[in-house]
């Protein structure tokens, strides 16, 4: 009846799942329940979770990956402190535990935080940037945002129902086969995944379409701002690259669940092919995280050194070039799996090769600081600090792209450095940036920057003192993925690296300090006429929130700083231009598609993992139901008539008008 | 967001993939289209299934001329069924179109390559089974 | 200078004479293009998935574990209908679409209900096919290699057994709500979908069974 559910699944006799899994869940309960309570349910519901408004979605993916990224520190914070204890002892996580801890700290941080982080940044950025009201397919991305939140869910409920996978973040057959993992964890990780990555290439192909097809009049291409264009590579690359981990994972779940033979170890199977397909799928992934990335800094740089980006054009050529070549290096993830001196050979060169684009874009922010005026706000103080630390974890990369080199080095703590370098610098210091930069456009006041400063010091040394350690002990010979050892020069390194990382976390409880702050005091953090930092793109043309349709008549791009001209013609004639004529204006509707679809899909995703066949069947025709449901409706769209666009968008333009005359007493 | 945005006249030098350049009034000319479409599909079938069964072709040259005969097919199925041409309004298909065909390519091409080496370098099964014992 | 506190800004409507239509510029596409386009991207995100598949299937045609290869089990004359009712299904499909365009309720129907039976007479053969193997013993789980044959033709099954559900959804939804703007695109979407479909078949049809015998 139910599978292979029992109540034995709930680790009784394990206190370190157990308390984490009811202290989230009770938090997450009472959270709710406070909620519920207070009758914000009715308001959230409306607002925000049938919202198909690409701002309300971006910022639910932003508060998905804040909550995941607590979950991925402890886990961090867990692993570092064993490793802290266990100099020629065995420290306190047992290694059964140990495994799943580093399994799921990689699966969390990269596909639930990182992901949805730049995919929630993308979705408030993007089409207020292109000069458009929403995304091409505004239900769609409802429907992802809920895809991704049910295998997040998934991820979780691990901890209080069986147990997570213990192969690691990609679960290398044959330990991942049914054969050596016969418990439920591979699964858990295999559904979560798999659903969520339905989500993220529907989000894919929602931003191809937008960027491509939906851009406000006289937008070419080479007028759109850097930070679209890196998007657009980035989910050209999720619409290429993700396929490909749909169908690894399928053949594995495939594998464990029909018996078949992809990966076995007999009937003619071939676990190399794994690694194969599911790096074919994982080094496109990181571009997928780190282009969004380098639109950030773009944005970030030009805007806080009050200079246009230096090098438009090359900028584009190389990030084009990045996206390419990003699908052409994959096999430097297994150099020692033996392929031979030709195919490492080639792999080796592209890998190198995709340092130049890389270096390109590197001197043109360079560039653009140079003879600019910085102001050293938090998003700026983020940016600074990419610029030098990326650089070093981008030069370990080349290092190891030298197939030679990566022999001593592979799956060492080096590599562990290495890849943290990169994403941290690279993907979750801009991630930073972006939220700080962004978020009073998304709500209406700033973050408060004394905050924003102190948990920026406290990461950037956290940081440093947490993985520079690792490159060392790297060299010396440590190993990843490693629960205990009894190496003495490596035990100093690790208590530094243990500092780290426990900065790291204050560093976390300045941030969330800074947010209670700037709520507390968002009267005098009041961002009134939509643009604080002064910037260059559109997105800051309009209010601070913008008003649900974006833009009350969509702007007329000529060039690429149409904004910041604008600006600076009203500036010289003192006055904004003439009223534009005011339509009304049709908005998406609200759609409960999303939600309801993601709450079939975690219980298909459950029933799959337990064996709970009936719920699996259910599950999968009420999912298709509600899609054929949503397909039946006959409005998908409410009107806005003129006069409330008109007086929306008066209320705006009176705000700016009162700063240019202040601007004109001062002048 | 409506067909019909705020006085902004729609910018209509672009063509969506599947959908034909004429008004659509001519169901005589879309049918002539897909007749054509279907006989040289067929015809492309025909023939590889005949040159896969017989004699009568140089062996190892038969897995190139499917092959070539395959992507004929495909060609005509893009171009008659899919109606994605060359034109300059269906030009953002084609670019969409050509990506994806390159991404196939590297993936498929590379993975039979480093497959290829790998199991090459691998050590036969049975030996390594009579190095467990 | 206060820039940087006090700030501002403004955006020159669209309101008087646009002069447009200049090479090269843009302005928001139609509905149709971009549930086309939309569609069309998500069709090529399939490809590459199939392509996976294929790529699987390339590395471990070989890999028969002492079973049947593919020339011990493919009927060749089976596959040649199975083509000839997705190739045709493919034209039936077509007229379907001029049937929609035109608003003609019999080439529409007429259409959609050929490529139904067709699509259906393919998947019964199908699943004949697939259960003569098992019963066999030549399953997916007898070798690598048939595991990634039940694989890549199972996909395309299972995909050309989505398309059914999409046509006769479409069929419902023209019956129930006309052809309105939005159902027409749909309709689109799902020509779109059921040529792909025809055309990974010839990828399958020329690779697995011509290539699988033709030793």
């Amino acid at each position: 009846m139910f599978g292979k559910l029992t109540w034995d699944a709930i680790p009784w006799t394990h206190p370190i799942p157990l308390v984490a899994g009811i202290g989230a869940f009770g938090i997450v309960g009472a959270v709710v329940l406070f909620l519920i309570f207070k009758g914000y349910a009715p308001y959230l519901w409306r607002e925000w979770m049938t919202s198909c408004d690409h701002k309300r979605i971006g910022v639910m993916y932003v508060l998905l990956a804040a909550v995941m990224i607590l979950r991925g520190l402890t886990d961090a914070i867990m692993m570092r402190s064993q490793l802290a204890v266990a100099y020629k002892a065995p420290g306190y996580l047992p290694p059964d535990h140990y495994d799943q801890i580093f399994s799921a700290h990689g699966t969390i941080m990269i596909l639930f935080m990182a992901m949805p982080f730049v995919i929630g940044l993308m979705n408030i950025a993007l089409p207020l940037q292109l000069g458009v009201r929403d995304v091409a397919f505004p239900t769609l991305n409802n429907v992802s945002f809920w895809l991704t939140a049910s295998g997040a869910l998934l991820v979780n409920l691990s901890l209080l129902i069986g147990e997570f996978a213990k192969t690691g973040w990609l679960p290398y057959p044959p330990l991942s086969e049914l054969t050596y993992s016969p418990g439920v964890g591979v699964d858990y990780y295999l559904w979560a995944v798999q659903i969520a990555g339905v989500g993220t290439l529907l989000s894919g192909i929602n931003f191809v379409t937008t960027i491509l097809k939906l851009r406000a009049p006289g937008m070419t291409l080479m007028r759109m701002p850097m930070f679209t264009w890196c998007s657009l590579v980035s989910v050209l690359l999720i619409v290429c690259a993700f396929p490909i981990f749909t169908a690894t994972l399928a053949l594995l779940i495939l594998d464990r669940y029909l018996g078949f033979h992809f990966f076995t170890n007999e009937a003619g199977g071939n676990m190399m092919m794994f690694m194969n397909l599911v790096w074919a799928w994982g080094h496109p992934e990181v571009y997928i995280l780190v282009m969004p990335a380098y639109g950030i800094y773009s944005e970030v740089v030009q805007t806080f050194s009050g200079k246009p980006l230096f090098g438009y054009r090359s900028m584009v050529i190389a990030a084009m070039a990045i996206g390419v070549l990003a699908l052409l290096v994959w096999l430097h993830h297994f150099f020692t799996m033996g392929a031979g001196g030709d195919v490492n050979a080639f792999f080796g060169i592209m890998t190198t090769i995709i340092a130049v684009p890389t270096g390109v874009k590197m001197f043109n922010w360079l560039f653009t600081m140079y003879r600019g005026r910085i102001v050293f706000k938090t998003p700026m103080m983020w940016s600074l600090a990419f610029l030098f630390t990326f650089v070093i974890g981008g030069l370990t990369g080349v290092m190891m792209a030298v197939p030679p080199v990566d022999f001593m080095v592979h799956n060492s703590l080096f590599l562990i450095a290495h890849f943290h370098n990169v994403i941290i610098a690279g993907v979750v210091f801009a991630a930073f940036a972006g939220y700080t930069y962004w978020f009073p456009k998304a709500f209406g006041f700033c973050l408060d920057e004394r905050w924003g400063k102190a948990a920026f010091w406290c990461w950037l040394v956290g940081f440093y003192l947490a993985f520079m350690p690792l490159y060392v002990m790297g060299l010396m010979g440590a190993t990843r993925r490693m629960q205990h050892y009894d190496v003495a020069a490596w035990y100093p390194w690790m208590l530094i690296a243990e500092s780290g990382i426990i900065l790291v976390w204050i560093g976390i409880a300045c941030q969330i300090t800074q947010i209670v702050v700037s709520f507390r005091h968002k009267e005098e953090l009041r961002d009134v006429t939509g643009d604080p930092w002064n910037a260059r793109s559109l997105e800051w043309s309009t209010s601070s929130p913008p008003p649900v349709f974006n833009f009350a008549v969509l702007p007329r791009v000529d060039g690429r700083d149409t904004y910041w001209n604008a600006k600076q013609r009203a500036l010289e004639t003192h006055s904004l231009g003439p009223e534009p004529a005011y339509k009304d204006i049709e908005v998406a509707r609200n759609s409960p598609t999303g939600i309801v679809c993601a709450f079939f899909a975690t219980f298909l995703g459950f029933a799959m993992i337990w064996h709970i066949w009936w719920l699996a069947i259910l599950s999968f025709i009420g999912a298709f139901a509600t899609f054929v449901a949503f397909a039946w409706r006959d409005r998908e769209e409410y009107r806005i008539p003129a006069a409330e666009v008109a007086r929306i968008d008066r209320a705006n333009r009176s705000a700016r008008l009162a700063a240019l005359a202040h601007l004109g007493v001062v002048q | 967001m409506s067909d019909g945005e705020t006085g902004v006249p729609l910018y209509d030098g672009d063509i969506a993939p599947g959908d034909e350049p004429a008004s659509g009034a001519e169901i005589a000319v879309g049918i002539r289209g897909y007749l054509i479409g279907l006989g040289l599909a067929v015809l492309a079938t025909i023939v590889s299934f005949y040159i896969s069964g017989t004699t009568l072709v140089w062996q190892p040259s038969i897995p190139a001329a499917l092959i070539v005969l395959a992507i004929a097919q495909m060609g005509v199925h893009i171009v008659f069924f899919l109606h994605i041409t060359t034109r300059p309004d269906s030009m953002n298909n084609v670019m969409a179109l050509t990506f994806g065909v390159f991404v196939v390519f590297v993936l498929i091409v590379g993975s039979v390559w480093i497959m290829f080496h790998l199991n090459h370098n691998m050590i036969p099964m049975e030996r390594l089974m009579q190095m467990q014992h | 200078m206060s820039i940087a506190t006090t700030d501002f800004g403004f955006v020159r409507g669209a309101a008087a004479v646009v002069p447009f239509a200049e090479h090269g510029e843009r302005s928001v596409a139609s509905k149709l293009i971009i549930a086309a386009f939309g569609f069309w991207v998500f069709l090529l995100s399939d490809v590459v998935m199939f392509s996976a598949f294929f790529a699987t299937y390339a590395v471990l045609k070989d890999m028969t574990a002492g079973g049947p290869s593919g020339k011990d089990l493919f009927n060749i004359s089976t596959v040649a209908i199975e083509t000839g009712c997705l190739l045709a299904s493919s034209f039936s499909c077509g007229m379907a679409s001029l049937g929609a365009r035109a608003r003609a309720d019999f080439m529409y129907y007429g259409g959609m209900i050929a490529t139904a039976l067709l699509g259906a007479a393919f998947l019964l053969l199908e699943l004949r096919d697939f259960t003569t193997l098992i019963a066999q013993g030549a399953g997916p789980s007898r070798s690598a290699f048939l595991s990634a044959y039940f694989a890549l033709v199972g996909c395309h099954g299972l995909h050309v057994t989505m398309g059914l559900l999409f046509l006769l959804t479409m069929m419902a939804q023209v019956y129930a709500k006309g052809y309105r703007a939005d159902i027409l695109r749909r309709i689109l979407c799902f020509a779109l979908f059921w040529h792909t479909l025809d055309i990974i078949w010839v990828g399958i049809f020329t690779v697995v069974y011509l290539m699988g015998v033709a030793r």
